[in-house]
């Protein structure tokens, strides 16, 4: 009996949710397809785990993305091609290989109206050295000393380095006058932040945050949104693909297959640009033989057809790379022009066999083998970078064709990265440069002081590579002032690149930025290509100060 | 009395079971939160290098002490409910981040593990009592293509049709961007509508288990003598149905109803992931692919406990509705 009256009760509760349910399911949309320009931005923001947590302190790993419009570098170096645009200096010199010297720009205040001085800076930088926590692009592994005087700032290095000013310049400053009091800036969160860039935080919400435009900005007048939005992505990729195709952004960084029709078909204004970011690469064990051999090497090298694995891996967005290490085309001026064709190389079996020959090896009845044992690979990747994987699988598919055996390993991230790190791998995809500047990017994958021993982890030079020659290549590099000086150093390193290939280069990985110019104009595209599409790290900064009410 | 002992003692026993097992299972997995932590930075395409590494080492700490000690300081952690930061934000309590989480699974998971309860026991007494009907056949069929379904495949297509072509509702997240969760007759209507689809694709998928586990329990219980007494004495066929054949069925789903209401807290990884749900199983899936240790453990415990105690009140419950279980 009670049972049953219970069975009714409940299922009378029922019908009335759904009813509600049902009803006010019915006033959503957004509707943001028609009608005049609106000055508010927005961009595609953090991914919230699931929501987002309040974090604008510039120095942690945590911090929004968008703190990157409230606090402002010295200056920032494109990611294209390393030019730069300044910020709070007006420009640097390099005094010389070991000193550089920071103008600052006079009259900036920060939003709570203090006036901003080079004692800033200093304490900023002195801030990491305290707090090593803070260092995240480890300036203080090159400092030596920073030191002010009226409205320069001058750092001076332990070692010659002048491409590490493109790190300097990029730390973010904060103000003394608040920052001094807090005890423990690791665990900052700083809520209430006060900065010097173009834009002030405005309301925080669990899943979306915006800015409001800094009155006082020192080029306010040139900044055209009132306001950036930043609503939280999801952590799930076809729920984000399905959200940046419905239109809601102005800015969004995503990978989209046939972009053609699921986003620029959509409404007259997007518009996409995907450039190369750098550089996909087989990376070999190079303290396991054969692959210490360059021979072998190049025999891999020779038999790939990078055009096929680019257009499997990323759709043909980027094509094959160049072996001179370079990304083409954003460096074009820094590449050698002794280097045949680009440094592209086409397949070719016959040189392939030529260079196995040469490393000991021959083709036995379909097996490319030696000593009567079968070349063979293990190709390891994390099984959720899909370009990856799809790359390799066209890899292992051409390398049998000469015999090589290829196994494909598809750890999760976590597993990979701990292979990698402690060099207890044979073969792995990889990303190679990218950062805009040929030194940055051949001395993190080249110098032998990063070749750790194995079982010792390390992010950088993880294929472990060291070579005399390379190294003091390097050092030239570092210490060269003069453009042509500057250049003789690349081109050597280039050379090396080609010939040697410490990396099997591959396909350049893709720069997915998607645009709207319904609001604003100014997007970075392939005729004006002041920086790549990302809306994480600096290029935010310099994107957004870049825009023009459409 | 000595029932409700023993059973007092066997829950207290597998809670530290459980306990010690979430403590050990987190460590087997390989790679570490540091890795984890630079997982997520080249993810997103940032260059990573050893600098960032060393930054990220001391920013968040590794587990330090022996094993042993660390046990030792869980188990006390577990007890006095201090959960400590989480290794992925180290400005998150684990604390806080459960609690923002817990709501919103509770209310979509609760309401909806109850409402496919409900619904799908009601169409397994009706197609069960017509089996090899019309109407058998299209409840069976209809719940055989739903349970065919993977929740989360269901959701995508649901967003895909509701929220991206047709938009009637919002792509993801469970309520509009910029709020505030608070208890605003405009808050509630807006979350009410953001867990539309999440709550379908929940309740259609598991619908199709109580329509099947009723339906083969109530053809049991119709050839029984006391129904065919019941129909011999003219009583309605709904009663018949519903009174006695029903009532004898559904034992069995209210134990499997006790399980999955526990099962609640666990939320569903895979259906908060793919419409954005701000709730406990998102929070999970996130904890685990960031190694976030802590994280983890606080969620498997609210998990386990959620569980342990539902078994413990469907035990006690039953030696109420059936006095067998205790004198065995």
């Amino acid at each position: 009996m009670i049972r049953t009256s219970v069975i009714r009760t409940v299922a009378a509760a029922v019908a009335l949710a759904l009813g509600v349910t049902a009803c006010a399911g019915a006033d959503q949309n957004s509707g943001n397809s028609s009608g005049k320009p609106s000055s508010v931005l927005t961009i595609q923001g953090d991914a919230g785990d699931p929501t987002l947590t309040e974090n604008f302190n510039p120095y942690s790993s945590t911090q929004l993305e968008g703190t990157r419009l409230i606090y402002e570098p010295l200056e920032v170096p494109s990611s294209v091609n390393g030019s730069y645009t300044p910020f709070l200096a007006t420009g640097s010199t390099v005094v010389n290989p070991t000193t550089i010297k920071y103008t600052l720009r006079s009259g900036v205040k920060w939003s709570d109206g203090k006036p901003f001085s080079a004692a800033d800076v200093v304490f900023s930088f002195n801030l990491l050295k305290k707090f090593p926590p803070l260092d995240t692009t480890g300036v203080w592994a090159q400092l030596k000393t920073v030191t002010s005087s009226g409205n320069t700032v001058t750092m001076t290095l332990q070692k010659p380095n002048v491409p590490f000013a493109a790190t300097l310049a990029q730390v973010p400053i904060v103000p003394q006058h608040l920052w001094q009091s807090v005890k423990d800036p690791t665990k900052f969160t700083n809520t209430k932040p006060v900065g010097t860039g173009p834009f002030e935080l405005d309301k925080f919400a669990p899943t979306q945050y915006m800015e409001k435009k800094n009155g006082s900005y020192w080029r306010a007048g040139t900044i055209a949104p009132t306001e950036v939005k930043f609503p939280a992505q999801s952590s799930n990729q076809s729920t984000n693909q399905l959200d940046v195709t419905s239109g809601k952004f102005d800015w969004s960084y995503n990978y989209l297959p046939n972009v053609q029709k699921t986003f620029v078909s959509k409404d007259s204004h997007n518009k996409y640009w995907f450039p190369p970011g750098g550089t996909i690469g087989l990376f070999l064990n190079l303290t396991k033989a054969p692959y210490n051999d360059a021979n072998f090497r190049l025999g891999i090298s020779y038999a790939l057809n990078r055009s096929t694995i680019a257009q499997k891996a990323v759709n043909g967005y980027t094509g094959a790379a160049s072996l001179s290490g370079l990304v083409l085309p954003n460096l074009k001026a820094d590449l050698d022009p002794s280097l045949p064709n680009q440094g592209m190389v086409t397949q070719n079996t016959d040189q392939a066999m030529a260079a196995f020959n040469k490393a000991g090896y021959t083709l036995q009845g379909g097996k490319l083998e030696k000593a009567g044992k079968q070349a063979s690979i293990t190709l390891s990747m994390p099984n959720n970078f899909t370009d990856w994987v799809a790359a390799a699988t066209e890899v292992k598919a051409e390398l049998a064709k000469v015999g090589v055996a290829v196994t494909l390993d598809e750890p999760q991230y976590a597993q990979y990265e701990k292979q990698i790190g402690a060099g207890t791998f044979d073969a792995a995809m990889g990303g190679f440069g990218g950062s805009g500047n040929p030194y940055t990017d051949f001395n993190n994958a080249l110098n032998s002081k990063y070749a750790a021993p194995i079982n010792t982890a390390t992010v950088n030079n993880f294929e472990r590579f060291k070579s005399p020659t390379v190294d003091s290549a390097l050092a030239k590099l570092a210490a060269a002032t003069g453009q042509s000086a500057q250049q003789q150093a690349t081109y050597q390193l280039e050379q090396f690149m080609y010939h040697q290939q410490p990396i099997v280069l591959l396909y350049y990985g893709g720069s997915w930025g998607l645009f709207s110019d319904k609001n604003f104009t100014g997007w970075p595209s392939a005729s004006d290509p002041y920086m790549l599409p990302t809306t994480y790290n600096n290029a935010m900064l310099v994107v957004v100060t870049h825009l023009r009410k459409a | 009395m000595r029932y409700v002992l023993s059973r007092i003692g066997l829950f207290v026993l597998t809670l530290w079971a459980a306990v010690t097992l979430n403590f050990i299972l987190p460590r087997l997995m390989p790679g570490s939160p540091l890795d984890a932590a630079l997982a997520k930075l080249a993810a997103s395409g940032q260059q990573v290098t050893n600098a960032q590494r060393t930054a990220l080492e001391s920013e968040l700490g590794s587990p330090h002490g022996t094993v042993l000690s660390q046990y030792w300081d869980y188990l006390g952690n577990m007890v006095t409910l201090n959960f400590g930061h989480s290794y992925t934000d180290p400005t998150r309590t684990v604390g806080g981040s459960i609690a923002r989480a817990l709501p919103w699974t509770l209310i979509l998971v609760g309401v909806t593990t109850i409402i496919a309860f409900v619904v799908g026991t009601l169409l397994g007494v009706w197609a069960g009592w017509r089996r090899g009907t019309k109407a058998d056949t299209t409840v069976t069929m209809g719940a055989t293509f739903f349970a065919s379904f993977p929740p989360f495949w269901l959701g995508l297509l649901l967003l895909y049709v509701f929220a991206f072509k047709l938009k009637w509702f919002a792509i993801k997240g469970g309520y509009s961007e910029g709020l505030t969760p608070n208890w605003s007759p405009s808050f509630i209507s807006d979350a009410m509508q953001h867990s539309v689809l999440p709550g379908i694709t929940l309740a259609l998928t598991a619908l199709s288990g109580w329509v099947f586990g009723m339906r083969n329990n109530m053809i049991n219980t119709a050839g029984e003598d006391y129904v065919t007494f019941a129909e011999a004495n003219g009583l309605k066929q709904r009663t018949i149905a519903l009174r006695y054949a029903a009532r004898n069925a559904i034992l069995p789903n209210v134990t499997a109803f006790g399980l999955s209401l526990g099962a609640v807290l666990g939320g569903s990884v895979l259906v908060e992931g793919v419409f954005s749900y701000p709730g406990l199983g998102h929070l999970l899936f996130e904890a685990v692919t960031n190694h976030d240790y802590p994280l983890m453990q606080a969620l498997f415990l609210v998990l386990t406990v959620g569980m342990l105690t539902a078994i413990f009140i469907v035990d006690l419950l039953y030696a109420r509705i059936d006095p067998r279980v205790v004198r065995t």
